[in-house]
């Protein structure tokens, strides 16, 4: 890059000499560019600042990115949710379904030059478990072992059929045996010491509240891997600075674009919009217990038959998502979505007859809470006047995040839009929102076939029978179901087409660099 | 100052009064249109009013009408054409309906809590001012620490924990601007009532409330409208930021401050629905401190402009 400044001053003629050095400079960075492309080239991605840098807790997109670059997973979850060999060459699972045997891959070391072994393994996981980390949603109870180097067996008391998704979510990073503070700074001649892991990257500078540049790991264990010569983040808090720091090639990639902001990198030849479905979704609750708005099944039909999702997805979400039903299994859940379920009908006359069929008034008339992230806003703008031709008439009450979320607000309100993210296996939506007791049950959901089917899903390992169980669950809740899913959205990122081989995930955080070149 | 009202020493007979107020009224119109600045000023205000009176009757569609095409799909970001002269927004809304409903909202809000600002500010600066002493002394220094608090910080403060409702954004505005108004008022106050047509009044044996408000009020007028008009501009554009800040008027309201938030991230693609309501802001804001340096002008105000 040259100076941007130098050659600003140059041009308004004050001074030749400031003119001339700045040819030189833009000479001498376009011959260090065309240098740097010949070998792997450094990746610049622009994002928000990782906060929590502990791999155990640290669970947005940032933090995630940061530590897959110095880490390494047992196995891995690929972009499409199969489970693919990493750390783990190859495991075996029990007949009774209850123990676990991962072969270890054998050669790697981690930065500092000392072996990986099970032990580094057994470490990580039971620290897992000792500071509770969010990982254990999936990965439920266990023992972990190991008989020899390079052999590690996970026993557990009931079968979990998520289990691999827990072993390989992305608070799992593999840490050396002992670590006591995993990524803290030390001060000294060694600042990076704590950031130890087996992963393609070594962490070779961290400024906060700048950037974190790493190198490549020079003793990688697969051979030609990584291909880039270096990784840089570059921390920029607002997502329209990120969009223009793309723009004037400060940045190679962003990820996690408001569908609003997409429009603007339209037409920039050199860019690519990058999109990958998700399960991220809205959800639209109506409270179903006694005494609550909907505890008349045919007040939440209602309100189902006002919602045009075909007009959400398509004004509000501008077509970047699918459709999505009465349930939060989405068609990225192939094996267990249900495909043939039909979808609900966009019917503001039947809304109406139902309202006043179940109120004995001609229209309906309520508050309505709307978390302020994503387009919820303009979601809830647009369902008002929708929800206004089936007699529902609602007054909206927009909530930040952190006031919302903070209070149980959330929990006791009427109606109300929240904000659910990606999961890699559907059971947690059911055990956290919509069984009796759920922590997070919204809508106080209590249907107890529906809680019955969830606790069969979470038994059952054969994914044909558990698809057939989430196919009655869906079929429940299109028809007495508390919630509406407008949309399931795709992640947006975007890339510089210098760029190779760069396959976002859908939880953007969990991308891997390790094939990724760039220039060419 | 004092020479603005010149000092009668007896109360000269009603009719003379009357006479006398109109005039005054006429002579500061003439002097608001003399000066160019200051008629401009007076006219922004003017159509504004109109616009808040008028402006929900005028406006091509509802705030919250969706525009649709022929087939009944969704019509959004569309830059200004002849049948929506500024543009369409994301959510497919007409921006120049929104602008002009948004009038009255941005009209009535500051006005009403100048008004009431207006209010307490007058009577606590014109008792103060009068009894002097030690409730001088006290009201001054409470009116000095409230002076002190930052105005948008109080402010979202105070929203942040009640919530965001019309009723707390008045009341914000009052408490902030209530001292503002006391302490000019005061100030006029002080060099008034000595004078010798206070005393004769007093002498009289005048009620104090009819020496307050029928001897020395007129005599503050001058001031006080100045301070009015700076004081509605102030509050304009304060609502505008909490609007801007989301603790304002909730959607799908035409909250020009809202409007300015919600088309912020979107510059690029459809600039036209954040350059109408951010002008409209401008140009109220504008138009009545021209107003209010007109009114300056007009009464020959050099007291402390804030």
């Amino acid at each position: 890059m040259f100076n941007n400044d130098a050659f600003l001053k140059g041009r308004s003629g004050a001074n030749r000499l400031v003119f001339t050095t700045a040819i030189l400079m833009i000479l001498f960075s376009l011959s260090v560019s065309a240098a740097t492309a010949q070998g792997g080239g450094t990746l610049r991605v622009g994002l928000n600042e990782p906060i929590n840098l502990d791999p155990a807790t640290g669970s947005n997109d940032p933090e995630v990115l940061f530590n897959r670059s110095i880490y390494d997973y047992l196995i891995e979850i690929k972009p499409d949710s199969t489970i693919a060999p990493n750390l783990s060459s190859e495991w075996a699972i029990s007949e009774d379904g209850l123990t676990y045997t991962f072969t270890l891959v054998s050669g790697v070391t981690f930065h500092d030059g000392s072996a990986f072994s099970s032990a580094d393994v057994v470490f990580t996981y039971n620290r897992l478990k000792e500071i509770q980390s969010p990982a254990l949603g999936l990965l439920g109870e266990f023992e972990v072992s190991a008989p020899d180097e390079s052999t590690v067996v996970f026993t557990l008391p009931a079968i979990n059929a998520d289990f691999l998704y827990g072993v390989g979510s992305r608070f799992a990073s593999i840490l050396k045996d002992g670590t006591t503070e995993p990524n803290v700074l030390v001060d000294g001649d060694a600042p990076y010491a704590n950031f130890n892991g087996t992963g393609p990257f070594v962490l070779t500078d961290y400024s906060p509240g700048e950037n974190a540049t790493f190198t490549r790991n020079e003793n990688y264990w697969i051979e030609g891997q990584p291909a880039l010569d270096g990784l840089e983040f570059i921390f920029i808090p607002d997502s329209l600075a990120q969009i223009d720091a793309l723009r004037s090639g400060a940045v190679d990639f962003i990820f996690k674009l408001d569908a609003d902001q997409v429009a603007t990198l339209e037409g920039e030849s050199s860019l690519t919009i990058v999109q990958r479905a998700t399960n991220q979704h809205p959800v639209i609750r109506i409270r179903a217990d006694e005494g609550a708005l909907g505890a008349d099944v045919r007040v939440r039909q209602a309100f189902k038959l006002a919602t045009n999702r075909e007009e959400l997805l398509d004004v509000v979400q501008q077509g970047y998502g699918v459709i999505g039903n009465n349930d939060p299994i989405g068609p990225l859940y192939s094996d267990f979505y249900d495909a043939d379920l039909e979808q609900p009908a966009y019917d503001p006359a039947a809304a109406c007859a139902l309202i006043s069929e179940a109120t004995g008034a001609e229209r309906l008339s309520t508050d309505f809470y709307v978390v302020d992230s994503f387009n919820y806003e303009a979601l809830a703008t647009s369902l008002q006047q929708q929800w206004a031709e089936g007699c529902i008439d609602v007054n909206i009450l927009l909530r930040p995040e952190n006031v919302y979320y903070a209070d149980t607000e959330w929990l006791e309100v009427d109606l109300g839009i929240t904000g659910w993210g990606d999961r890699p296996v559907p059971q947690g939506y059911f055990t956290e929102a919509y069984i009796t007791g759920g922590i997070y049950n919204e809508s106080h959901f209590s249907d107890a076939e529906a809680d019955d089917l969830v606790t069969q899903a979470a038994q059952t390992t054969d994914a044909v029978e558990r698809a057939a169980i989430y196919n009655q669950i869906s079929a429940i809740f299109a028809e007495r179901g508390p919630i509406i899913i407008p949309w399931f959205s795709s992640i947006i990122g975007a890339v510089n087409n210098n760029v190779q081989g760069l396959e976002m995930h859908p939880f953007p955080g969990q991308t891997d660099f390790r094939t990724v070149t760039i220039g060419g | 100052m004092s020479s603005l009202n010149a000092p009668i020493a007896t109360e000269p007979p009603a009719k003379v009064v009357s006479a006398r107020r109109q005039s005054f009224l006429l002579n500061t119109a003439r002097q608001l249109i003399r000066r160019p600045l200051s008629l401009i000023g007076t006219l922004i205000v003017i159509i504004f009013v109109f616009l808040a009176i008028f402006g929900p009757f005028l406006a091509p569609y509802d705030y919250d009408e969706f525009i649709r095409d022929a087939e009944g799909r969704r019509i959004t970001r569309e830059a200004p054409t002849l049948a929506h002269p500024f543009g369409i927004d994301k959510d497919s809304r007409d921006v120049l309906s929104r602008v002009m409903w948004g009038t009255r909202e941005i009209m009535l809000l500051p006005g009403l809590a100048t008004t009431i600002a207006v209010f307490f500010g007058t009577t606590i600066g014109l008792a103060i001012g009068y009894y002097g002493g030690w409730i001088d002394e006290i009201a001054s220094r409470v009116l000095d620490s409230l002076l002190s608090i930052p105005a948008l910080v109080l402010a979202l403060v105070m929203l942040g924990t009640v919530g965001p409702s019309k009723f707390g954004i008045v009341i914000v505005v009052v408490l902030l601007y209530t001292p503002i108004v006391a302490r000019v008022t005061r100030s006029a106050t002080l060099n008034l009532r000595d004078m010798g047509y206070v005393e004769t009044a007093r002498l009289r044996g005048e009620s104090t409330l009819s020496i307050l408000f029928r001897e020395i009020l007129p005599g503050v007028l001058p001031a006080l409208a100045v301070e009015t008009a700076l004081r509605f501009s102030y509050a304009i554009f304060l609502i505008a930021s909490l609007g801007f800040l989301g603790l304002g008027v909730q959607p799908p309201s035409p909250d020009w401050g809202r409007m300015v938030q919600e088309a912020r991230g979107e510059y690029a693609q459809a600039w036209w629905s954040l350059w109408f309501p951010a002008g409209a802001i401008a140009f109220l804001v504008i138009g009545v401190n021209l107003m209010a340096d007109g009114l300056r002008r007009a009464f020959r105000y050099e007291g402390e402009l804030r």
